[in-house]
């Protein structure tokens, strides 16, 4: 006998539709998997065929032929173990065709019947309801990042023989789609971050930083270990302003794509700030790989991305970041697709500032010769130097600052401020693509960022006297927006370019040797 | 051009001592240099013989010679006219300079200004100071274009338009550190870069000491601002000792290792001691030059700003405690004083007057 059940593969961050298709004939036992699936697929055979003896069903030793259409794309993973087994069912008439043939059927099995969670609800959900289907069954395991999606049903299930008994209707009580929760209600859960309270003195880093907020600016520190250069960068994502939907939506579905959602947490409400070691390699950073994962720097969408010791991280890994730094997307192309993951992040660097740190500090001695100290500082390539706007250097604190008692400000009343400047930015680019200076396109550029004749004068001065180099000029137009859009003003006055120019540390010649 | 000179060239290409080039020079007579090869040579080994016979080639030499003169660099020998004056009676004095630029600079009244090639923060400051008041003054200014305390002489003294002179450790179209290379640019446009090796010649660790022979040689005197007691500038004074010129250093820090060359001249007797650009211009007898304070107008902060820097390079965070004027304001305060070269920011988010 033949049956039919609907389920969802994944590619990318799109779910597409699978039919999985069951054929069971008389003859040598037999049991094939075909259509294109990886190796965890072909073991479905094993997990379902346990499953169902376990759950108290028959699995009659016959010749099974399973198909998951259509044939051509590749499938992976062990979400589609429900579907056949449910497709299995129905062909030897365990269950009755016409109860599910609206459902679609996702999760893998364990052994003993149980359905595990699988990675990638969301983006099937929301794919699911713009193909316009109506009914979903899912691992209970994730309800929680389902709760969000409105306008299609959706049936968590433990295990296989629960999920018969409601889809042969022998149950008297009716099982009822989980509520949906909209995004305001959610409690926004405060994972202990860091505040800019905890953190003395750095008052440059922190203005700088409060800057690079307001516009989106990426950041390079410089500072010899143990300045809190990294301490500064985790306090980071508390003054970015908060997510909106859309854009926790689309964090949750990268995260739930990576297999790197928390049970408890439906929906990611925080910017998310990665962290990778600079040993990574290329693919963890970018995505791809066999089984094609989002990377770091997609998981870090909408947030952060704090890469420590830049300099340390090879030279092919650093370069890879220019596209998505340029586009906020990211293009793996592998062997048989090509896939495309968001990758619109804010980088907050550092460095320090020769290969024994201490350059320049008044701590130590520098024991490094100046060819290892250019060296060193020419490992970053102008076309990275371009992409960051804002280069400050981070001291170490004194112990007197350290222990005195004078209240730091508190990252809330930061953002306050960078919430005022942002909503200043999305009025002013409410007609384009565009919402942050940083992302100013050169005629936005020429047209928002208009110097009058004061400010001309300094920039010309700036430039003869400092030595900026070119590449300098649009970096501290934009930088000077956001320090007058901080100030609620319209027009950039020469004390906004003045502090501009006093980040730009590595355009300057005063750490060559 | 005579086959004296021909010889020093095609002699140039090969490692061999002074002396035993003079003693070529001297044997050739009236000869030409074929001839003079194929006689029998004494004081030379078996190798270096050998090396000089078989390499040498008429039109090959005569090639080599029109392609470096095409190339814009001219030949001094002793023989030339343009050979400084000041190089010519030193004992091991260089018996040919390959030079870009303006050779009237070798006339002019040199000062060498020499030192550590990792300068700290007070040594950078005070070699700038040195060296744009003293280009000022009239004194060409001659270091090695090394790192440090040589290209920050070399490039405050372009900045204020006055004139210096290269001398450099390798051959002209191998600018050791490559960093400099538009800085050797900038100074063959306005200065004089200079070297005694042939231009293709490549960096050895003996080159450096050997070329501060020639700094000595040619400056009147010479100017340590910071320099360690191991550094190469120990090489440049004993040059100048042995050369009887004179020799200034600005003392510094006593814990400071960079000052302990200086200090220790100073204690020794064997260096002048000068505190500002002034005790050397009249030193020299000249008058030093009263540059007018423009009279700049600054406001209530930054005049706070400038006091509290007075006596001493400070922090950011000390300037902000002291002032009590906001990060960012006290941010565009200090880069509009730096634009206005009226202060000087460092490493480390330090600044100082100049």
């Amino acid at each position: 006998m033949l049956s039919k059940v609907l389920s969802f593969g994944l590619n990318g961050l799109e779910g597409f539709q699978v039919q999985i298709e069951t054929d069971i004939i008389g003859g040598l036992p037999h049991f094939d998997i075909v259509g294109l699936g990886d190796k965890s697929v072909i073991e479905a055979r094993e997990r379902v065929k346990s499953a169902i003896r376990n759950s108290g069903f028959e699995f009659p030793v016959k010749h099974y032929t399973i198909n998951l259409a259509p044939a051509d794309l590749k499938k992976e993973g062990p979400l589609f173990d429900l579907g056949i087994a449910v497709g299995i069912l129905a062909a030897t008439e365990q269950i009755v065709e016409k109860s599910f043939e609206d459902y679609i059927f996702l999760g893998e099995l364990s052994l003993d019947g149980t359905i595990k969670k699988v990675r990638g609800v969301l983006p099937i959900l929301i794919s699911a309801r713009t193909l316009g289907f109506k009914k979903i069954i899912i691992p209970k395991d994730n309800s929680e990042e389902a709760k969000f999606i409105s306008g299609i049903d959706i049936y968590p299930f433990s295990s296989l023989k629960e999920l018969v008994i409601f889809l042969n209707k022998e149950n008297s009580f009716p099982i009822n789609p989980i509520k949906t929760k909209s995004f305001e209600e959610i409690e926004k859960i405060n994972s202990n971050k860091l505040d800019f309270e905890n953190v003395k003195g750095q008052k440059v880093a922190k203005r700088a930083l409060e800057i690079a907020a307001a516009g989106g600016h990426n950041v390079l520190m410089i500072g010899p270990p143990g300045s809190g250069k990294s301490m500064l960068a985790k306090c980071f994502s508390g003054i970015l302003p908060d997510l909106t939907f859309e854009e926790a939506l689309e964090v949750t579905k990268i995260h739930s794509v990576a297999g790197e959602l928390d049970l408890r947490q439906g929906i990611i409400t925080e910017r998310p700030i990665r962290t990778p070691h600079h040993t990574a390699s290329t693919i963890s950073l970018t995505g791809g790989g066999t089984h094609c994962k989002p990377g770091e720097i997609s998981l870090a969408h909408n947030g952060v991305l704090y890469l420590d010791e830049f300099p340390e991280y090879s030279r092919q890994l650093i370069e890879t970041l220019r596209q998505p730094l340029e586009d906020g997307y990211i293009t793996v192309a592998r062997a048989n697709q090509t896939v495309t993951y968001p990758a619109s992040f804010t980088l907050i660097a550092s460095m320090n500032p020769c290969p024994c740190g201490y350059y320049g500090s008044k701590e130590r001695e520098c024991k490094c010769t100046p060819a290892q100290i250019h060296k060193y500082l020419s490992k970053i390539s102008g076309p990275i130097l371009d992409r960051i706007d804002i280069h400050i250097e981070v001291d170490n604190v004194s112990y007197k600052e350290l222990n005195n008692n004078q209240k730091e400000e508190c990252s809330s009343e930061i953002k306050q401020r960078v919430d005022k400047a942002r909503k200043m930015q999305l009025e002013r680019f409410k007609s384009s693509k565009n919402y942050c200076n940083a992302k100013m396109t050169v005629p936005q550029t020429k047209k928002f960022c208009k110097l009058s004749p004061d400010c001309e004068k300094l920039m010309e001065l700036a430039f003869s006297n400092l030595k900026l180099s070119a590449r300098a000029h649009d970096r501290i137009l934009k930088v000077a927006r956001t320090i007058a859009d901080l100030d609620g003003l319209e027009d950039i006055l020469p004390s906004h370019i003045a502090e501009a120019i006093s980040y730009r540390s590595l355009d300057r010649k005063y750490l060559e040797v | 051009m005579t086959e004296k000179e021909k010889l020093i060239i095609y002699l140039s290409n090969f490692e061999i001592s002074i002396k035993k080039q003079e003693g070529l020079i001297k044997l050739l007579g009236d000869r030409n240099i074929e001839e003079l090869l194929s006689s029998d040579i004494e004081n030379f080994s078996k190798d270096e013989l050998q090396k000089i016979r078989l390499n040498y080639n008429k039109q090959k030499l005569d090639e080599y010679i029109k392609n470096i003169i095409n190339s814009g660099i001219k030949i001094l020998t002793i023989f030339s006219k343009e050979y400084p004056k000041s190089l010519l009676n030193l004992p091991d004095r260089p018996l040919i300079l390959f030079a870009k630029g303006d050779l009237g600079l070798l006339n002019g009244r040199c000062l060498a200004m020499v030192g550590t090639r990792m300068a700290s923060n007070y040594g950078k400051m005070i070699t700038e100071k040195f060296a744009k008041k003293l280009a000022q003054s009239g004194f060409v200014i001659v270091s090695g274009l090394c790192y440090g305390i040589d290209s920050i002489s070399h490039k405050n003294t372009l900045i204020v338009g006055g004139k210096t002179i290269a001398v450099i450790g390798s051959g002209l179209n191998h600018i050791y550190p490559a960093v400099n290379n538009s800085l050797a640019k900038d100074i063959s446009e306005n200065g004089l870069l200079l070297s005694e090796y042939p231009p293709s010649f490549e960096p050895k660790r003996y080159t450096f000491p050997r070329r501060n022979r020639i700094i000595a040689g040619l400056s009147q005197g010479v100017l340590i601002t910071e320099a360690g007691l191991k550094s190469g500038t120990v090489h440049t004074k004993e040059y100048a000792l042995e050369y009887g010129k004179d020799i200034f250093a600005v003392p510094g820090n006593i814990t400071n290792s960079k000052s302990e060359l200086p200090n220790h001249l100073i204690k020794i007797g064997q260096a002048n001691c000068v505190t500002s650009p002034d005790d050397i211009i009249e030193f020299y007898g000249l008058q030093p030059q009263v540059t007018s304070n423009k009279s700049i107008s600054l406001n209530f902060e930054e005049k706070m700003i400038l006091d509290l820097l007075e006596n001493e390079e400070r922090t950011f965070e000390y300037l902000a405690e002291k002032s009590k004027i906001p990060t960012n304001i006290l941010n565009s305060y200090l880069t509009t004083l730096e634009i206005r070269g009226l202060i000087k920011r460092l490493p480390a988010q330090t600044y100082a007057v100049i």
